[in-house]
């Protein structure tokens, strides 16, 4: 039965073929160190459930965000395991990103013909952080606070360009309802459709490069 | 058009019957190949087995969270279980239903709003008070009382109803919800539906 209904649609838009290239595809002798991108790959789905569910409840507005939070954490059935799994996943999904990166490098495997998808990678590591410099003034507490406080600041310094930059990234001269709901706006939409299209052009580069073989000793 | 489909699944239900087969094949020597363990299970069919189980195990751990997550709320308790004071019993006029307003606060998470409940009052001798929701029970608008006409119409889909709250035309499945009500020093208080 479920063959039928796979032959059916596969007759009309020859999954199989896409199925096989991509999971059913030949790699070389690996070893548990390329696990880390699928690791983080899964990390980022599990954030973006998570992340939908709490847009449920949350609302970025400077006299209920903290409130809206405070609910989904103390008083909602399972509100503390999905903003916990939300805010836990964020630092994994740094951790994974980082020690993917530095496997690549390790073992060269950013090398020809790979180099593209080593500059997408690099991106979609600036937008994990995005996603976790945005996200993280969402509670609006004083940790929230002050580390966008520190964060802009870092941010004022740059060359010709920082004083507007901390202003655009604020919407204003201080910290604010607008810098609240813009960071919000960047971490719920913005930023994950960039993260999305980088992710899928990622992910295609990675099947049709082929994964790099451990290096040789006498390379 | 049915032949140009029909070699395609020819094909692939040939690939089907050879499956079985090569399994049927690789099952008899079990013995002998080390791919296989004691049930005969290949290594690729063991790994994708223990994939499939792992990740239900886990879609599941985020699946059932998330449906009491998500119904959380509507198992709340929105709090209007108790008596409401609507007003004073002698300014219900006997026999001509009196549109009374009052203020409740209604608790919707961790938000409580001030809510206005507006309640039609009736009562034929002064004593016997019936108190009705002012709701339409076909789709929720609010209906107004018509003196000329002697009933409660309703402006969404021309319902009447009775002045004592039964359905006269139109499409409601109901009479207007009834309230408690009781008098204690003569003000009129009310419990129940909304």
């Amino acid at each position: 039965m479920t063959n039928k209904i796979g032959d059916w649609v596969d007759e009309r838009s020859g999954w199989r073929k896409q199925y096989e290239a991509i999971f059913l595809r030949k790699i070389p002798k690996i070893n548990w160190l390329y696990t880390l991108g699928s690791a983080t790959l899964f990390t980022m789905m599990l954030q973006i459930i998570t992340g939908i569910l709490l847009t449920l409840y949350y609302v970025p507005e400077p006299t209920q965000a903290y409130a809206s939070v405070d609910y989904i954490t103390n008083d909602l059935t399972f509100g503390w395991l999905i903003r916990g799994l939300h805010h836990w996943g964020s630092s994994a999904m740094v951790l994974l990103v980082i020690l993917h990166m530095v496997r690549v490098i390790a073992y060269g495997a950013y090398k020809y013909p790979r180099e593209a998808t080593w500059f997408s990678g690099v991106a979609l590591l600036l937008l994990t952080f995005s996603f976790g410099f945005t996200g993280y003034l969402l509670p609006w507490d004083q940790r929230a606070y002050w580390a966008t406080v520190v964060g802009t600041r870092i941010g004022e310094v740059t060359p010709f360009v920082g004083g507007s930059l901390k202003n655009i990234m604020l919407g204003g001269e201080e910290i604010s309802g607008l810098t609240l709901t813009r960071f919000y706006g960047a971490h719920v939409w913005i930023l994950p459709g960039l993260l999305l299209g980088l992710v899928g052009i990622h992910m295609y580069l990675v099947i049709r490069n082929g994964i790099s073989a451990v290096p040789d000793r006498t390379e | 058009m049915r032949e140009d489909a029909d070699p395609p699944v020819a094909d692939q239900a040939d690939s089907d019957a050879a499956d079985p087969a090569q399994d049927a094949a690789t099952n008899s020597q079990a013995n002998t190949d080390p791919e296989l363990d004691a049930k005969g299970l290949s290594r690729r069919q063991m790994l994708s087995r223990s994939v499939a189980v792992m990740g239900g195990a886990i879609a599941a751990g985020v699946a059932v969270p998330a449906i009491f997550y998500i119904a959380g709320p509507a198992a709340e308790d929105s709090g209007t279980a108790e008596w409401i004071r609507l007003g004073a019993a002698s300014s219900v006029e006997p026999g001509k239903p009196t549109l009374m307003k009052v203020n409740i606060e209604r608790r919707s998470g961790y938000l409580t709003t001030t809510e206005e409940l507006s309640v039609f009052v009736t009562t034929e001798n002064g004593s016997d008070f019936v108190a009705l929701s002012n709701v339409c029970t076909h789709l929720g608008c609010r209906v107004r009382w018509v003196d000329d006409e002697g009933g409660f119409f309703c402006p969404c889909h021309n319902a009447v109803f009775n002045a004592d709250g039964t359905v006269a035309s139109g499409p409601p499945p109901s009479p207007l919800d009834e309230f408690e009500v009781k008098v204690e020093e003569s003000q009129i208080f009310i419990k129940g539906a909304s």
